[in-house]
């Protein structure tokens, strides 16, 4: 049962930060969004769904909702809560090597404290 | 200035719309009783609650805002900038809810304001090609 759980944790903290590290690709790819006016907003949304990264960021989302419910079905949410707090620091690892951002020191040290304050909140 | 703007917004959004949930799970389950409802007559209480419609249109708008904002800023600055919610919402759950808060609590979110203040800061951090330029 530990194994599964652990596999669950990982795969849903994994799947979490895959979908904001390939949404994020798909919003470069796109490009900037300068004009918000309707007509303009709706060719956005079009090119979104036409977007392949957007699509497998939007199918990891998927992955990560239902591994939460399966891992509420058999674990307390005290439980899960403090494990999504990882995040964090997964997506930024993701958008440093994977999306080639530049990460200083200093946004590595906020994000870890973010990371840290986040699993108190969740587990208090 | 356009992603402070966008990123209070989506945050105020994301915060308002888990109150107005939170709220109208509430008065759905006021409206139950202590006996369980069916399940249908659950959901067309659900559908029907405006808080659940106010809550879900708000949290839509975080989603939208957020993801437009990716299309110019990095990823590894506005995530953990949108953390900056459980601040609000722990203030919100506080004031408005009356929910009693814990010490472990405030010292989380006390935590994620600092490192969100630290992830702002960094914006203006050099990268490693900008340092090799002269100023």
């Amino acid at each position: 049962m530990i194994t599964l759980t652990v596999g669950l944790v990982a795969t849903m903290v994994v799947a979490d930060a895959a979908s904001d590290v390939l949404v994020a690709r798909a919003m470069k790819q796109i490009g900037e969004v300068t004009s918000f006016r309707p007509r303009a907003l709706l060719g956005t949304l079009g090119r979104m769904a036409r977007s392949p990264s957007f699509a497998a960021g939007i199918g990891a989302a998927a992955v990560h909702f239902f591994t939460f419910l399966a891992l509420l079905s058999f674990v307390g949410l005290s439980y899960v809560f403090p494990a999504t707090a990882l995040v964090y620091v997964l997506a930024t690892a993701g958008a440093r090597w994977i999306l080639k951002e530049h990460v200083s020191p200093r946004r590595w040290a906020g994000v870890c404290l973010v990371c840290t304050g986040m699993a108190l909140v969740s587990i208090s | 200035m356009k992603t402070v703007l966008f990123l209070a917004v989506a945050v105020a959004a994301q915060a308002a719309g888990n109150i107005c949930l939170s709220l109208g799970m509430r008065h759905l389950a006021a409206a139950i009783g202590p006996d369980p409802a069916p399940w249908t007559g659950l959901a067309l209480l659900a559908l029907t609650s405006p808080w659940l419609w106010t809550g879900a249109a708000l949290l839509a708008t975080f989603t939208l805002l957020f993801t437009l904002v990716l299309s110019w800023t990095d990823l590894s600055l506005a995530l953990p900038v949108i953390s900056v919610e459980i601040v609000v919402n722990v203030a919100l759950a506080g004031w408005l809810l009356g929910e009693s808060v814990s010490p472990l609590h405030w010292l989380g979110t006390v935590l994620v304001a600092a490192g969100v203040a630290l992830v702002v800061g960094s914006a203006r951090d050099q990268t490693p090609a900008q340092e090799g330029q002269p100023a």
